[in-house]
């Protein structure tokens, strides 16, 4: 791998997070009044100054601005992310129990609309122009134009409680007190938030798939094989496809802020009680350091799916070293 | 092609409506969108055509005034960001150089901070009002056309009428604006068409979530409330449906055409024919 790439990577990373971290630093700083004073007046209408003296000489407040940030800094990279107004703990704690909801659903999800979506991507735009392509076509950019809350409440409503197939929102059954969390029902519970997930993220990678199928299937590598006589199948399969998928891994890591979104309004929906649902829950009491730590953490998501396509890239295509302007 | 044409017109027509709509609000709506009018959560009848919510407010001027909050996100939003998303793209690939280094550097890392959750942060840190969050959400969304627009203008800056034009005398700012933009005039037209649409969906997306100024009708607060108090459950169709179909016609109408401008400016998919 080429270090130079590899170098710029890192930093883009690391600025990234700093961005993050300052966007955060800086709102605290702007909030109106300062903390000691207003919570001491909430709750004795009336602060001491030298209460407020002694707090801010403690907690170091009344340091230079600069000192401050980056003491600030050097707290987000050790991991301290300030505390949760709602919860009460470490806002890193909360979000750590939280994330591991959010994969639950978040993986099966990517993974099978990446397999779907680069399958029938691929045989739709080989297609081109058939009856199968069209029909697949638009009805993935409909699919796409609807709001993703919008999907997963239609989805809720006809599969949940029409259909009365699945659970209505949550992640067990109220019977999980006595019994414990059984792996099979939390299952059960998934399939619906994972479902809409799916179609959410489907559309994208189908579209995308079948955009680098067009064009590969233009090449002059392959009208050579079709000269040949290969059949169509052991083109599609040996020469296309491949290179069709070279772009899409670094595409997909580009869904990654999608699915974030997605998982936002499907968690909510369905009481899901992952990242997403938190974030809502955040918003509602105006909880602004747990908000930022979740944007920390999805800034941190965007980078390992970045840095994931890198290690990915010279796998697919042992002709490309990472770094070259692929 | 008279499928393709259909489509096309079609979509304008609907996004001409809605904005016929939009503009006429207070004709059209039969009632004050906040106005107590009759018994509360009573179905469709024919004072109240798509019936009324909890609060006893007619659902039906709700969605009408709703589609004013609903396009100034959107069109709003889109037109900020495809301004600056196409003056940084021209700029940056008209000089080169280290401007065009500096943006590259500088767009990789605005690119890895995940949108949403910053303006679902900086909506909740100002007061949330339906411009501000337009502004937001076009600010943060200009950098996605950049690379776009900036490798359209690499090959139109060393085109030869750009050289002639240079030879002639013609200043930078000169040739940019009257040489280099109309050439990626239309791809920032579609990016425009691509942006309003996600730009909508965002922000009525916010109104669902509950951040959003409570003195603007829209959509996403009103799917919101319907949702929230057990609309489902009741059956009131007529509370929960419309305003999430209305985001969805808008949607698709923008999608679409989004998908047949890009179709009729990019040759290399030109194959392909909805």
């Amino acid at each position: 791998m080429n270090g130079i790439y590899l170098l710029k990577r890192l930093a883009t990373s690391f600025a990234a997070f700093c961005i993050a971290v300052t966007i955060m630093f800086a709102l605290l700083r702007l909030m109106p009044g300062d903390y000691i004073t207003m919570y001491l007046e909430s709750i004795y209408r009336y602060a001491p100054p030298d209460v407020v003296e002694t707090f801010n000489r403690v907690y170091g407040l009344d340091r230079p601005i600069l000192e401050q940030y980056f003491t600030y800094l050097l707290d987000a990279f050790r991991g301290n992310w300030g505390y949760s107004f709602i919860y009460k703990v470490p806002v890193l704690t909360v979000i750590g129990e939280k994330l591991v909801w959010t994969l639950i659903i978040l993986l099966p999800a990517t993974i099978l609309a990446t397999l779907a979506g680069i399958g029938i991507g691929a045989y739709s735009g080989w297609r081109r122009g058939s009856k199968a392509d069209v029909g697949l076509l638009n009805g993935m950019i409909f699919i796409r134009a609807i709001p993703s809350y919008w999907l997963a409440l239609m989805i809720l409503i006809i599969f949940a409680y029409y259909l009365n197939l699945f659970p209505l929102g949550g992640y067990v059954d109220t019977s999980a007190l006595a019994t414990g969390i059984d792996p099979f029902d939390v299952a059960n519970h998934a399939v619906l938030p994972i479902l809409t997930l799916f179609l959410f993220s489907v559309t994208g990678t189908y579209y995308l798939m079948r955009n680098s199928m067009l064009m590969t299937a233009g090449e002059d590598y392959i009208t050579t094989a079709r000269a040949k006589g290969l059949d169509e199948l052991t083109i599609l399969r040996k020469h296309a496809l491949k290179n069709a998928m070279l772009p899409m891994v670094t595409l997909i890591t580009l869904e990654c802020a999608g699915m974030i979104t997605g998982s936002i309004f499907v968690e909510t929906i369905f009481s899901w009680p992952g990242l997403g649902m938190l974030t809502y829950k955040a918003l509602a009491a105006r909880d602004l350091p747990l908000l930022q730590g979740i944007l920390l953490i999805d800034t941190l998501f965007v980078i390992a799916a970045n840095i994931a396509a890198d290690l990915i890239y010279p796998l697919v295509d042992p002709r490309v070293q990472v770094g070259d302007d692929a | 092609m008279p499928r393709k044409k259909v489509i096309l017109a079609a979509s304008f027509g609907i996004v001409f409506a809605y904005c016929a709509v939009a503009l006429l609000a207070p004709v059209i709506a039969p009632y004050d969108p906040h106005a107590i009018t009759g018994a509360p959560l009573s179905p469709p009848d024919k004072d109240h055509l798509l019936g009324t919510n909890d609060l006893a407010q007619d659902v039906f001027s709700g969605l009408i005034w709703g589609t004013r909050a609903t396009l100034l996100l959107g069109f709003i939003g889109a037109a900020i960001a495809v301004a600056i998303g196409t003056a940084a793209g021209i700029v940056s690939g008209y000089y080169g150089g280290l401007i065009d280094e500096a943006v590259m550097r500088l767009l990789d890392v605005a690119m890895t901070i995940p949108i949403f959750p910053l303006l679902l942060i900086l909506t909740t840190f100002f007061r949330p009002g339906i411009y501000l969050i337009a502004v937001l959400m076009g600010l943060l969304g200009s950098f996605q056309g950049v690379r776009v627009i900036r490798s359209q203008v690499l090959s139109l800056a060393v085109a030869d009428f750009v050289v002639g034009t240079r030879a002639l005398g013609a200043g930078d700012g000169y040739i940019m604006a009257r040489h280099i933009l109309p050439g990626v005039l239309p791809l920032a037209g579609v990016k425009f068409v691509t942006s309003a649409q996600h730009f909508m969906l965002i922000g009525i997306g916010l109104g669902f979530l509950g951040i959003t100024d409570p003195s603007v009708v829209d959509w996403g607060q009103m799917i919101n409330r319907a949702s929230q108090n057990g609309a489902m459950v009741l059956g009131l169709w007529w509370w929960l449906i419309p305003p999430g179909l209305a985001v969805t016609l808008i949607s698709l109408a923008l999608a679409w055409l989004g998908y047949a401008c890009e179709d009729e400016i990019n040759p290399r998919l030109r194959v392909m024919r909805i």
